[in-house]
């Protein structure tokens, strides 16, 4: 299922496998993503950082065609026109822990073939600015807070102001104060350019996300909007004054009030689904369809 | 007090630092002992313009000495600045590696040459395994998603880490004059396990790479002596080194994406 319309298809990805050894990654992953931003949840193992990258152009799939702005993005000059419009913050960035976070980006941004000096100096400069890293520009990395290299991190996949940003958990080890600042960036980074933003923060894909896309054990389950994927819970959220035995998740809240996702009891007071209720919702049944 | 000051024009171009001498000097002579032109300048000049200069010039990367050398040789500086982040390119490394060469320059002149030739084409090797690739550079996912090909840098270091060692290797057999030309027979063995190694890379990695051809090395000097040192033994390895090369040149795509079972 796609939701984005042919005219603003940024990538389209058509039957991707992707096995290590005998493990598959990616069985037949299908997608669209468009100009907005576009989240992708699913649990630990689902194939998120695989397909990202797959997406990224990092890792060539066993089978499938991934195609990016209208090239093909996993082979020859198109993977190299790809490259050249796309920002990636892996899930695991690394530093030569030496470098300030200016030489750094500096270092990206030569990757990224900006070779005059004082053009890639200013760029340097205003990734940096962007995410509020002025202050610490000429600080070594490895004295740097795991907050502030993830932002040193982000600023390098800016570098260039890439019409294609994939990002790989990037609010791992952020505050809610940076996380709030990281999502008023991305809600701007997604006006004008396609965004994929893989993470385990539901409050953040309801708050940023076009699309949500839920992918387990290497296959999409999901594709539309995240209200479509709170319904998916309608009917399923319930509260009362004591435990229920048998739902799917059920805890106390701060009212003293228990909240249970599941099938209701006859005459159980109903409650609005959130993205969580229908992400637990979707794995569930998955699940259950899958073990039967 | 002089009734002479500077005109707007090049009191614009001072400030831009497009004046040359003499008159930069006379200008900034008369800049000392006159308020009235400091302030038209100020005026002529947007303070920002200046704090961005300063910025410019305060954060601004400072090349090391490596850096700095590779640019006085002619190298442009963003390729200096790719090549300085290979470990094998730090002083530090090269420091080592000039102690054991001249260590293992000394032995070789009071037992054996084996001993100096053996270990020559380890430290290169060691110098391009610990150069490029996943495990061993930590922006190895930013690179190979990068438009700079990871094979043309991975060259470029591999070339950098061949260079510095093949200087310092040279300057370590002026210890040992008395082995004449044999002492140079460290080069070609130098060079087929280098290119062995990242042949090998895509697979292995490039530690086990070169721990693989590594130790091969050493069983092969520790059973063949000098053999390799001769004249047959350097055709021969003449010969592999451009049969491999060829290889090498067309698996370069392999170095262009992560390799699945790396990742695993």
């Amino acid at each position: 299922m796609t939701l984005t319309s042919a005219t603003d298809v940024a990538v389209r990805a058509d039957g991707v496998v992707l096995r290590y050894g005998r493990t598959t990654a990616l069985d037949g992953v299908s997608l669209s993503l468009g100009t907005g931003v576009t989240g992708l949840l699913g649990p630990n193992g689902a194939g998120k950082t695989t397909l990202l990258r797959v997406i990224a152009t990092a890792v060539r799939p066993d089978a499938g065609s991934v195609s990016t702005f209208g090239h093909d993005a996993l082979r020859g000059p198109g993977r190299l026109a790809v490259r050249r419009r796309l920002g990636y913050l892996p899930q695991d960035p690394g530093f030569h822990p030496s470098f300030t976070a200016f030489e750094f980006v500096d270092y990206v941004a030569i990757l990224k073939e900006l070779t005059s000096r004082s053009a890639r100096h200013a760029e340097v400069r205003r990734v940096l600015a962007l995410v509020g890293l002025d202050s610490v520009r000429t600080k070594r990395i490895r004295a740097l807070s795991g907050g502030m290299r993830q932002r040193v991190a982000l600023a390098a996949a800016l570098v260039g102001d890439p019409a294609l940003l994939i990002l790989d958990e990037p609010t791992v080890g952020l505050d809610p104060e940076q996380r709030m600042r990281f999502r008023e960036l991305f809600a701007d980074l997604g006006e004008d350019r396609a965004v994929l933003l893989s993470t385990h923060q539901t409050e953040d894909v309801m708050s940023l996300c076009r699309e949500v896309v839920v992918l387990d054990q290497g296959r999409v389950l999901f594709t539309g909007t995240p209200t479509d994927l709170a319904g998916l819970a309608a009917g399923r959220v319930w509260t009362s004054d004591s435990r229920v035995p048998g739902a799917l998740a059920s805890w106390r809240t701060g009212s003293g009030a228990y909240r249970h996702v599941g099938d209701p009891p006859p005459g159980a007071p109903l409650l609005d689904p959130t993205i969580e209720d229908g992400y637990l919702t979707l794995v569930d049944l998955h699940t259950a369809e899958a073990q039967r | 007090m002089s009734t002479w000051h500077v005109p707007d024009d090049d009191l614009r171009s001072y400030a831009g630092r497009g004046l040359g001498p003499p008159l930069l000097w006379s200008t900034e002579t008369h800049l000392f002992s006159c308020s009235w032109c400091r302030s038209r300048l100020a005026s002529l000049v947007p303070v920002d313009d200046g704090w961005a200069r300063l910025d410019a010039a305060l954060d601004a990367p400072r090349p090391g000495p490596v850096e700095r050398l590779l640019v006085a040789v002619g190298v442009p500086d963003h390729t200096a600045r790719l090549l300085t982040a290979t470990p094998a390119l730090r002083l530090s490394w090269l420091i080592a590696v000039t102690v054991t060469l001249a260590l293992t320059a000394l032995l070789a002149k009071a037992f054996t040459p084996v001993v100096f030739l053996g270990v020559a084409p380890l430290l290169t090797l060691v110098g391009v395994a610990v150069s490029f690739g996943p495990g061993v550079d930590p922006t190895y996912e930013l690179t190979v998603t990068s438009p700079v090909h990871a094979f043309r840098l991975l060259l470029l270091r591999c070339v950098a880490v061949l260079s510095a060692n093949t200087l310092l290797c040279a300057a370590a057999t002026a210890f040992v004059p008395d082995y004449g030309l044999t002492i140079a027979g460290w080069f070609l063995p130098s060079l087929a396990l280098t290119v062995t190694t990242l042949l090998l890379s895509p697979s292995l990695g490039p530690v086990w790479a070169a721990v693989l051809v590594g130790s091969a090395w050493v069983m092969t000097i520790t059973w063949a002596g000098m053999v390799p040192f001769t004249t047959v033994g350097q055709l021969s390895l003449f010969a592999a080194v451009a049969v491999l090369s060829v290889l090498l040149a067309r698996r370069a795509a392999l170095f262009d994406v992560l390799s699945p079972r790396r990742l695993r």
